[in-house]
């Protein structure tokens, strides 16, 4: 890996890439030695040899078995259930209704409106109407079978724009509007009359599955001290405890959470184990045994969230030389049956919030006008997934300004380096970007990794028989780090032993991202030891101090802060200790590689291992407390204005495919991604995201739908779900800079999420330029890209 | 139903145990034979990450019936690394190339770059997406598996 470097932009660029980026980039070394190393996971070799137990490993022996009886109905009463047959059993051990629930019936992330057992009414296929734990699973499903329930089926609602009609039928007693809100900035109309152009355009996206390939799976084991033990792979322990906790009726402290590895989450995680969690809790707590409730991946499919599907209006004025002056956009917000992680926490937390902040872009608009409802309809419902509510409204305005561009005669990299974000810019809440903003520094370099000049030239048929046509595209994007809630905290130990070594504890979960490489790589640089010598503490909630869910790209950047806090308490001790060993005042050491030196004379030094030891045997703290919250979001409520989030981090992709203008298909045939990451805390780690991240979004451009017919999802297995495959990605090429974020780890922001956003809309823009059909519905399978040439009028002439 | 004695080498190990006849491999693997590092993902084929060798050819064991492997040779994710804890060539590029994250295809992704690497000395990188295209994996973005695979290829030669 090569870096270079740029002192006066602060910005470095890592790149494997034979691109000359000289000029751009040169930044000094910060000099760290174990932040910034491309370390190799500490879980890998566990995950290589198959030794690493996933919650599906778990000895199933001493396990009753967990089965939900789901709603056949999308909408309807529950008029009588008999749960006899089923009872007499032998081998079934509990069967149990609404009633049974021992504390509130209800659980979710924000709002518990979701039922554990529903007790008067169904609102989706797959609501769970009765609770079965048995001594094996075929007997539990058996019991399943034999579970009478009478129901009187209601009218139902499949489409957000109908369920805020007055005479709607109610889907929940307040209504179907789970959430209204708006932004204003500056006056739209004033902008619009001022337009040279005016755009108006509809983007519609479908529900989406996260299709982790571990199915989900839950473990509800009742303690000897009466506390309930829930285990399993999950992104949120505390939130799924603080939901156990009210569903069992007892105070959190009875509840002990724990994380066991996680086989993919993509937010899809942080909800569904408090599903899980609450009814195998509830199972347990009758039968007083452990109970294991494991999905099949059909299960999977029709029970766990989706990503919201959005139908999103839109209209951009602009003048002739492409300066954007008014944007008004309408989304229609489907949440489907439960408010899971769509509503509004104060002041901008919430999916549904956050995609109306991001809804107008990167960009520098004076008037800006968004209305965003969010409904209840009797669809699966919405939850987190990779971006939340960001990946759906990029699609609407990078589309909108390429289709901009295109009209006013302007290469769409140009309206894009006119308009996008820069250090000073206000953003449409109004909030002014005072500090790390690389969105242009991620143009110009991923513009020249690709060639985009020389490719945007060469587009057109490629072959004789004028069937297939080259087409490039670019997808612009930004996305948060942290919550926009004020309980955005975030707290870790940090203990120091006699002999060196360091236990971490944080609440950061495991779900492939690398956390449990990053953060103990953050611990060893502010303590000066090796990665080796930290062994961070699975989360589990007796145990670590509460960190908030592994969720907003927050987990580097707010734990890596906390731990910092937390190691210097330590440190303090060991250079105090080691000042006394030297004799030389504190403040002139420095600790580094197990070793803790005088900087005015290094060979006067000693190891950390005796200064921790000297630490032990003199009284001296070993242990730390780090505690860290970003800077306070705001929002006020009626204009949609304030700091929602206190750091961004900034991406530009490029695509160019090859589409069959005969037949429809796509192929990508070059990606570039680039990234202004503040600080890349491991690079190789980074590039992973980015490159599983970028396939995701191309997955949810290309393919990636999960159908839904009146209710009933059409596609339950990965037979008819289709996610990409390594046939049908391209050797993405990831470009990292880093522009210092002042409140970061060693200036880092977040990453997890923004790969997959901007690149969705970047083989959109490829699309649409290759063949001049624009797919504004999503996927842009063979038949939407078929479909959208054919309203062009047919592939172009030349 | 009746129980039958299924024999067959397993990671080189010849045994021997009684099954129900309409036992999955897998299940055979993971519930009784505890070895867990072969994965389960949707039971139905497509997912890939259940793949184990069977005579050295990569197949689902979700979809296998038990009593198929009798007289015939398996392998599995444990089989690869040597007792002593020393890791196939495949597993140390796996880690040293970071082509895992969450881990829950690594062991379907191994077992089809081994089937390929024992077949093929040198593979091209497009033999390689086609070897584990019948696995699927939802976080690399597949990149780093293939230049896995690659090192792995070129360092055995």
């Amino acid at each position: 890996m090569k870096e270079k470097t740029d002192k006066k932009k602060k910005v470095k660029i890592l790149t494997k890439e034979k691109v000359d980026l000289q000029q751009l980039f040169k930044v000094p070394s910060m000099g760290l030695a174990v932040a910034g190393q491309s370390v190799a996971r500490t879980d890998a070799r566990q995950k290589v040899m198959g030794t690493l137990k996933f919650g599906a490993d778990y000895a199933q022996e001493k396990f009753l078995h967990g089965k939900i009886l789901r709603s056949p109905h999308p909408h309807a009463l529950i008029k009588s259930i008999n749960t006899e047959k089923a009872k007499s059993m032998p081998g079934v051990m509990a069967v149990l209704t609404a009633e049974d629930v021992p504390g509130r019936n209800g659980f979710g992330a924000i709002i518990p409106d979701q039922p554990v057992i529903c007790s008067d009414k169904v609102r989706f296929v797959g609501d769970g109407v009765a609770l079965v734990a048995a001594e094996t699973e075929q007997i539990a499903q058996q019991a399943l079978e034999r579970i009478e329930v009478e129901y009187e089926i209601l009218p139902a609602i499949f489409d957000p724009r109908d369920a805020i009609k007055e005479d709607a039928p109610k889907i929940h007693d307040k209504g179907n509007l789970l959430s209204y809100n708006k932004l204003r900035k500056g006056d739209v109309s004033k902008g619009f009359a001022e337009a040279d152009t005016i755009l108006k355009r509809t983007y519609q996206v479908p529900f989406l599955d996260h299709a982790y390939l571990e199915p989900d799976m839950c473990m509800a084991i009742p303690q000897p001290d009466g506390t309930m033990l829930v285990e399993g792979p999950m992104q949120a322990p505390f939130t799924t405890r603080r939901n156990v906790n009210a569903v069992l009726g007892v105070p959190i402290n009875k509840v002990r959470v724990r994380q066991v590895p996680m086989g993919g989450g993509f937010g899809g995680k942080e909800d569904s184990p408090i599903d899980l969690g609450a009814r195998a809790a509830v199972l347990a707590w009758h039968t007083g045994k452990p109970v294991r409730l494991a999905l099949e991946r059909e299960e999977v499919m029709l029970q766990t969230c989706k990503r919201h599907p959005m139908i999103m209006e839109i209209r951009i004025g602009a003048k002739k030389d492409g300066t954007l002056l008014a944007f008004e956009g309408v989304i229609y917000d489907e949440q489907g049956a439960y408010a899971s992680l769509g509503p509004i926490i104060p002041p901008a937390g919430g999916s549904h919030i956050h995609a109306m902040i991001m809804m107008a872009g990167p960009y520098e608009i004076p008037n800006v006008k968004v209305d965003a409802y969010l409904c209840y309809t009797n669809n699966p419902y919405g939850g987190a997934m990779r971006g939340f509510g960001a990946p759906q409204v990029h699609i609407a305005h990078e589309q909108l300004i390429d289709e901009l561009a295109e009209e006013l005669g302007m290469n769409p990299i140009d309206i894009r380096r006119k308009n996008g974000l820069k250090q000073g810019s206000a953003t449409a809440t109004g909030q002014v970007l005072d500090q790390s903003v690389g969105l242009i520094d991620t143009l110009d370099a991923c513009a020249k990794a690709f060639n985009w000049d020389e490719k945007y030239r060469q587009t057109g048929y490629i072959d004789k028989a004028r069937s297939k046509r080259r087409g490039v595209g670019i997808g612009m994007g930004w996305y948060r780090t942290s919550i926009g809630i004020n309980a955005d905290g975030c707290g870790a130990n940090v203990h120091v032993h006699e002999d060196g070594s360091v236990l971490l504890f944080s609440g950061i979960t495991e779900m492939g991202q690398g956390s449990f490489t990053v953060l103990p790589q953050i611990c060893a640089e502010e303590l000066g030891v090796r990665l080796e010598d930290i062994r961070y503490v699975v989360p589990d909630t007796d145990i670590v101090p509460e960190s908030g869910p592994t969720v907003g790209s927050r987990s580097t950047t707010l734990m890596g802060n906390a731990i910092i806090l937390a190691a210097r308490q330590v440190k303090e001790s060991i250079l105090a200790a080691a000042s006394e060993m030297l004799d030389v005042p504190a403040d002139r050491l420095v600790a580094k590689d197990r070793l803790i030196y005088d900087t005015e004379n290094s060979v006067n030094s000693v190891t950390f291992k005796d200064a921790a030891l000297k630490c032990m045997q003199t009284g001296r703290r070993l242990i730390g407390q780090g505690w860290w919250t970003p800077p306070k979001p705001s929002l006020d409520p009626e204009t949609g204005q304030g700091n929602p989030y206190f750091v961004y981090t900034f991406s530009t992709h490029m695509a160019e495919v090859i589409v069959d203008v005969e037949t429809g298909e796509v192929d990508i045939t070059d990606f570039v991604a680039a990234f202004d990451i503040g600080r890349a805390i491991n690079p190789r780690l980074i590039e992973g995201q980015i490159e599983g991240g970028v396939a995701m979004g191309l997955g949810y451009a290309l393919m990636e739908n999960v159908v839904v017919d009146q209710g009933y999802i059409q596609n339950k297995s990965l037979r008819n779900y289709l996610i990409p495959t390594s046939l049908d990605v391209p050797d993405t090429r990831s470009i990292i800079l880093e522009v210092e974020n002042k409140y970061g780890p060693y200036g880092a922001k977040g990453i997890g999420e923004m790969p997959n956003i901007p690149a969705t809309p970047a083989v959109l823009n490829a699309i649409a330029n290759a063949c001049g059909g624009r797919v504004r519905s999503l996927p842009a399978d063979p038949e939407g890209v078929f479909r959208a040439i054919r309203e062009a009028g047919g592939p172009p002439d030349k | 139903m009746n129980h039958v004695e299924l024999s067959f080498k397993l990671n080189g190990q010849d045994i021997s145990i009684q099954i129900l006849p309409n036992t999955l491999l897998v299940d055979l693997l993971r519930d009784r034979l505890g070895l867990t590092g072969t994965k389960t993902g949707c039971r139905q084929g497509e997912c890939g990450v259940c793949t184990v060798l069977l005579d050295g050819d990569p197949v689902n064991s979700c979809l296998l019936p038990a009593v198929k492997v009798a007289g015939r040779s398996v392998t599995t994710i444990e089989g690869l690394a040597t007792e002593d804890g020393r890791l196939d060539i495949i597993q140390e590029r796996f880690i040293s190339e970071g082509a895992v994250q969450c881990g829950f295809c690594t062991p379907g992704m191994i077992m089809n770059a081994k089937a390929l690497l024992d077949r093929e000395a040198s593979p091209s990188e497009t033999d390689i997406k086609k070897a584990i295209s019948g696995v699927l994996c939802r976080c690399t973005g597949y990149r780093k598996i293939v230049q896995a695979v690659k090192s792995a290829s070129e360092a055995k030669e």
